[in-house]
């Protein structure tokens, strides 16, 4: 089955780690995860600036490390990133800011990449909250 | 009729949303307690004799990890399933919605 999951929370939520271990289970069984969409304060998942005590899961880079691992479409919705900081290089440049945080595999785009992964998966799984 | 998996990741102490999901589920519905929803299941409180109340076609379900992260393992009522990350993938298909109380 065609799954999509769209993460709200950021790294220090619960609910980000949970998107996690629910991603992983899914790829597990042999399901196909079309996109992952961040979104509002989800998108610090894709911040290469976060740094996690060393007694912490690193959320940042256990999702960068599933994306790798299974080539997954990841992408941060381009507002809700801006607004919070996090840029990629085209971005930074843009808006002449003296650094970036995003890189790929990462994409920003917009909120119809969400859209989209609602229609053409099987299912779309938010986690967001605590 | 349609039916929808139902998740809940709020504590029930803090705000509405349990009880409002259980006003609106269906027969065939069921509910994913995790993260602070898992504090539903207190012992000798309303909110987890409401869960009890619910009929028995209702499927009430947390999640393993979270319920051990609060030591509530002896306190489960029985007619509530605990399940890992596996079975919460099956879970999201067994229905034909999911729906998360963000």
């Amino acid at each position: 089955m065609k799954f999509a999951i769209a993460v709200f929370s950021s790294p220090d939520q619960p609910s980000n780690r949970r998107a996690l271990r629910f991603a992983e289970a899914l790829l597990a069984a042999g399901h196909t995860l079309e996109r992952l969409f961040f979104y509002q304060a989800g998108v610090h998942s894709a911040s290469a600036h976060v740094v996690s005590p060393q007694d912490e899961l690193d959320l940042p880079k256990a999702w960068l490390q599933l994306i790798q691992q299974h080539q997954l479409d990841a992408v941060v919705c381009i507002a809700a990133a801006l607004k919070r900081g996090q840029l990629n290089a085209e971005e930074a440049q843009r808006y002449a800011r003296s650094g970036h945080s995003i890189d790929a595999p990462w994409e920003l785009s917009g909120l119809g990449q969400l859209h989209e992964a609602a229609q053409s998966a099987d299912r779309l799984i938010c986690f967001a909250g605590p | 009729m349609s039916t929808t998996l139902h998740i809940l990741s709020h504590s029930p102490f803090s705000d509405l949303r349990l009880s409002s999901c259980l006003r609106v589920l269906n027969a065939d519905d069921a509910l994913l307690l995790c993260g602070d929803a898992v504090l539903a299941l207190q012992a000798d409180t309303a909110h987890s004799a409401a869960l009890e109340l619910m009929p028995d076609s209702i499927g009430l379900f947390v999640l393993a990890e979270d319920l051990a992260a609060r030591s509530f393992i002896d306190t489960v009522p029985a007619r509530i399933r605990i399940v890992d990350y596996q079975a919460f993938v099956d879970l999201t298909l067994a229905f034909d919605k999911v729906n998360s109380w963000t």
